[in-house]
């Protein structure tokens, strides 16, 4: 594999000359949260994160935006940008479902670099909860499925994770409880991040005895909906320190992307969904670098229980087949083997595409991550996943500069 | 068997979207034929269906072969909630992955059976069902059931 990846050298000339930084995260409230727009929280999430920058708006002449479930627009950053009075000298939205917010530092990285802007502010946030209309809903459940050979089978978005789960379980030999493992751990975790929607314990049990919804996967096993914003900015060392930011600096070590399929229809086996994810991390961490060694947590796409285990696999952290064990045993906590989503996730703290997934992992670099603090915390991997385990994309972050 | 005749009340649930370059597909599981896409030049099938072949040959030059009707369950999800508001207060029914046996996966539902009987590795065999006039679903129930 290694010897395969194109031009990492280039990346990793790139990265270490540009020093590129994220110099300023913010995050919303989150949960239900009504009577705001999802401009609002785009807005919000936008100001938190300039401010903890302790820059001017002025200063951001980059805008990476994503996407909303509620308003639809073709050109979501250029919206956002009129709505926020701003006037980016580089802008675009980035579509790529789960994969989206952790290639939104890739992509504000190689603007920069490529001389297009010297501050981005990279920003998601949506109503979803509150907002989401009955039919906004039955086209995001249709979305992830083919509108002509899948769908007609009714077909729903978790039904298609169950696929891959019930599949995964068979290969394996393992239980319905090393998923729901991945769920309790999250939970744990989201019980000592404040702002996370879901805090109460979770117990094996609670989430096997949930309602089913797409058998084998029951309510627990599914990401939760909600409403917030969260946002992040991204320079380099050398113009943050001009701007003045007083924040620890987390550095870009490394990034990539891997892609197996669209549809479920067009997936030959496990393995091309593993290839992906593997190709996606093995990318950034050899411009990083590193090795799975080196990585003190990781923050993985968590929409569905099930992605935890294959990402966890296809990355190399836990041999293949051996994530549901290790999400069992715990080693997915904070203070354990390899801590896992520090603030909850997609399941307990908020649904917003992986935006807190970023934001967590700049925060535990900087040391700020409170009670969920990560002893020595000085690499994090960063891996996202769009449609059902189709697209994927990873970064590395690190506390100090890459070397 | 059919949903349309046997309920008598108007179909609801999704209808496929159609594309210009499937309609033999549709075509043949109207006349209660289960046929596949494959290429001329590689001999290779595929599934869905396109207007040029997905692999390194783009070709434009496909044709359409009747398939055994015989496939393998590669995996299944009993769903307990359906994507839109006609699956309310319905049972929980199997959407399932199979593998056919040209070696292409599709999509379907696997009918005909309790769905605490369906088994990944499971035989299965292509029923039609005609949920309205004009569309019918290419489904698999257990083999010689």
């Amino acid at each position: 594999m290694a010897t395969s990846i194109p031009r990492v050298e280039d990346t990793r000339n790139a990265l270490k000359k540009h020093k590129i930084v994220i110099a300023g995260v913010g995050e919303t409230e989150q949960g239900k949260v009504p009577n705001k727009s999802s401009f609002q929280f785009l807005s919000e999430a936008s100001k938190l994160a300039i401010q903890d920058a302790g820059i001017q708006k002025t200063d951001v002449d980059g805008l990476v935006t994503a996407f909303s479930l509620v308003e639809h627009t073709f050109m979501h950053c250029t919206t956002f940008a009129d709505y926020f009075g701003m006037r980016p000298r580089y802008f675009s939205s980035i579509a790529i479902g789960g994969a989206t917010a952790i290639w939104m530092a890739a992509e504000a990285a190689m603007a920069i670099i490529s001389g297009q802007a010297d501050v981005v502010l990279c920003v998601r946030g949506d109503n979803t909860l509150s907002g989401i209309s009955s039919s906004g809903m039955v086209a995001l459940i249709r979305e992830m499925c083919h509108a002509e050979f899948e769908f007609p089978y009714g077909l729903t978005t978790p039904g298609g994770y169950a696929l891959a789960a019930q599949r995964y379980l068979y290969e394996y030999g393992l239980k319905r409880e090393h998923l729901a493992a991945v769920a309790v751990t999250m939970r744990k975790h989201a019980g000592m991040k404040e702002n996370a929607m879901n805090r109460e314990p979770l117990a094996i049990e609670d989430v096997i005895k949930s309602r089913v919804i797409a058998d084998p996967l029951t309510k627990y096993d599914c990401s939760i909906i909600s409403d917030g914003g969260a946002a992040f900015i991204v320079t380099t060392e050398e113009k943050a320190k001009q701007l003045g930011v007083k924040k620890p600096l987390a550095y870009l070590w490394g990034m990539g992307q891997g892609y197996s399929h669209q549809y479920l229809t067009t997936l030959k086996d496990l393995n091309q969904i593993y290839t992906a994810v593997e190709t996606s991390g093995q990318k950034a961490m050899k411009t990083a670098g590193i090795t799975t060694k080196d990585v003190d947590m990781a923050f993985l796409y968590d929409c569905f229980t099930i992605t935890v285990l294959l990402e966890i696999e296809g990355l190399g952290l836990v041999p293949k087949g051996e994530g549901g064990p290790f999400a069992l045993e715990g080693r997915m906590e904070i203070g354990k083997d390899m801590p896992v989503n520090t603030h909850g996730g997609l399941l307990s703290q908020a649904h917003l595409g992986g935006m807190h997934h970023v934001v967590e992992a700049t925060l535990q670099l900087r040391g700020e991550a409170g009670p969920r603090q990560v002893k020595d915390a000085e690499v994090a991997l960063v891996h996202g996943n769009g449609g059902i385990v189709s697209a994927h994309s990873t970064i590395v972050l690190g506390q100090q500069p890459l070397s | 068997m059919s949903e349309a005749t046997a309920g008598k009340t108007k179909y609801e649930k999704p209808l496929p979207e159609f594309r210009p370059e499937t309609k033999p597909y549709w075509e043949a599981s109207k006349r209660h034929e289960f046929i596949l896409p494959k290429s001329k030049t590689t001999g290779e099938f595929f599934f869905y269906p396109r207007a040029l072949s997905p692999g390194d040959d783009m070709t434009h030059d496909i044709e359409w072969v009747k398939a055994s009707g015989k496939a393998k369950v590669w995996t299944f999800a009993i769903h307990h909630m359906g994507p839109t508001p006609a699956y309310k207060n319905e049972p929980a029914y199997v959407v399932a992955l199979v593998e056919t046996a040209e070696g292409t996966k599709m999509m379907t539902n696997i009918v005909g059976c309790d769905p605490k009987e369906v088994k990944i590795g499971m035989d299965v065999e292509v029923v039609f069902d005609d949920v309205t006039p004009e569309v019918t679903l290419v489904k698999f129930k257990p083999m010689g059931k």
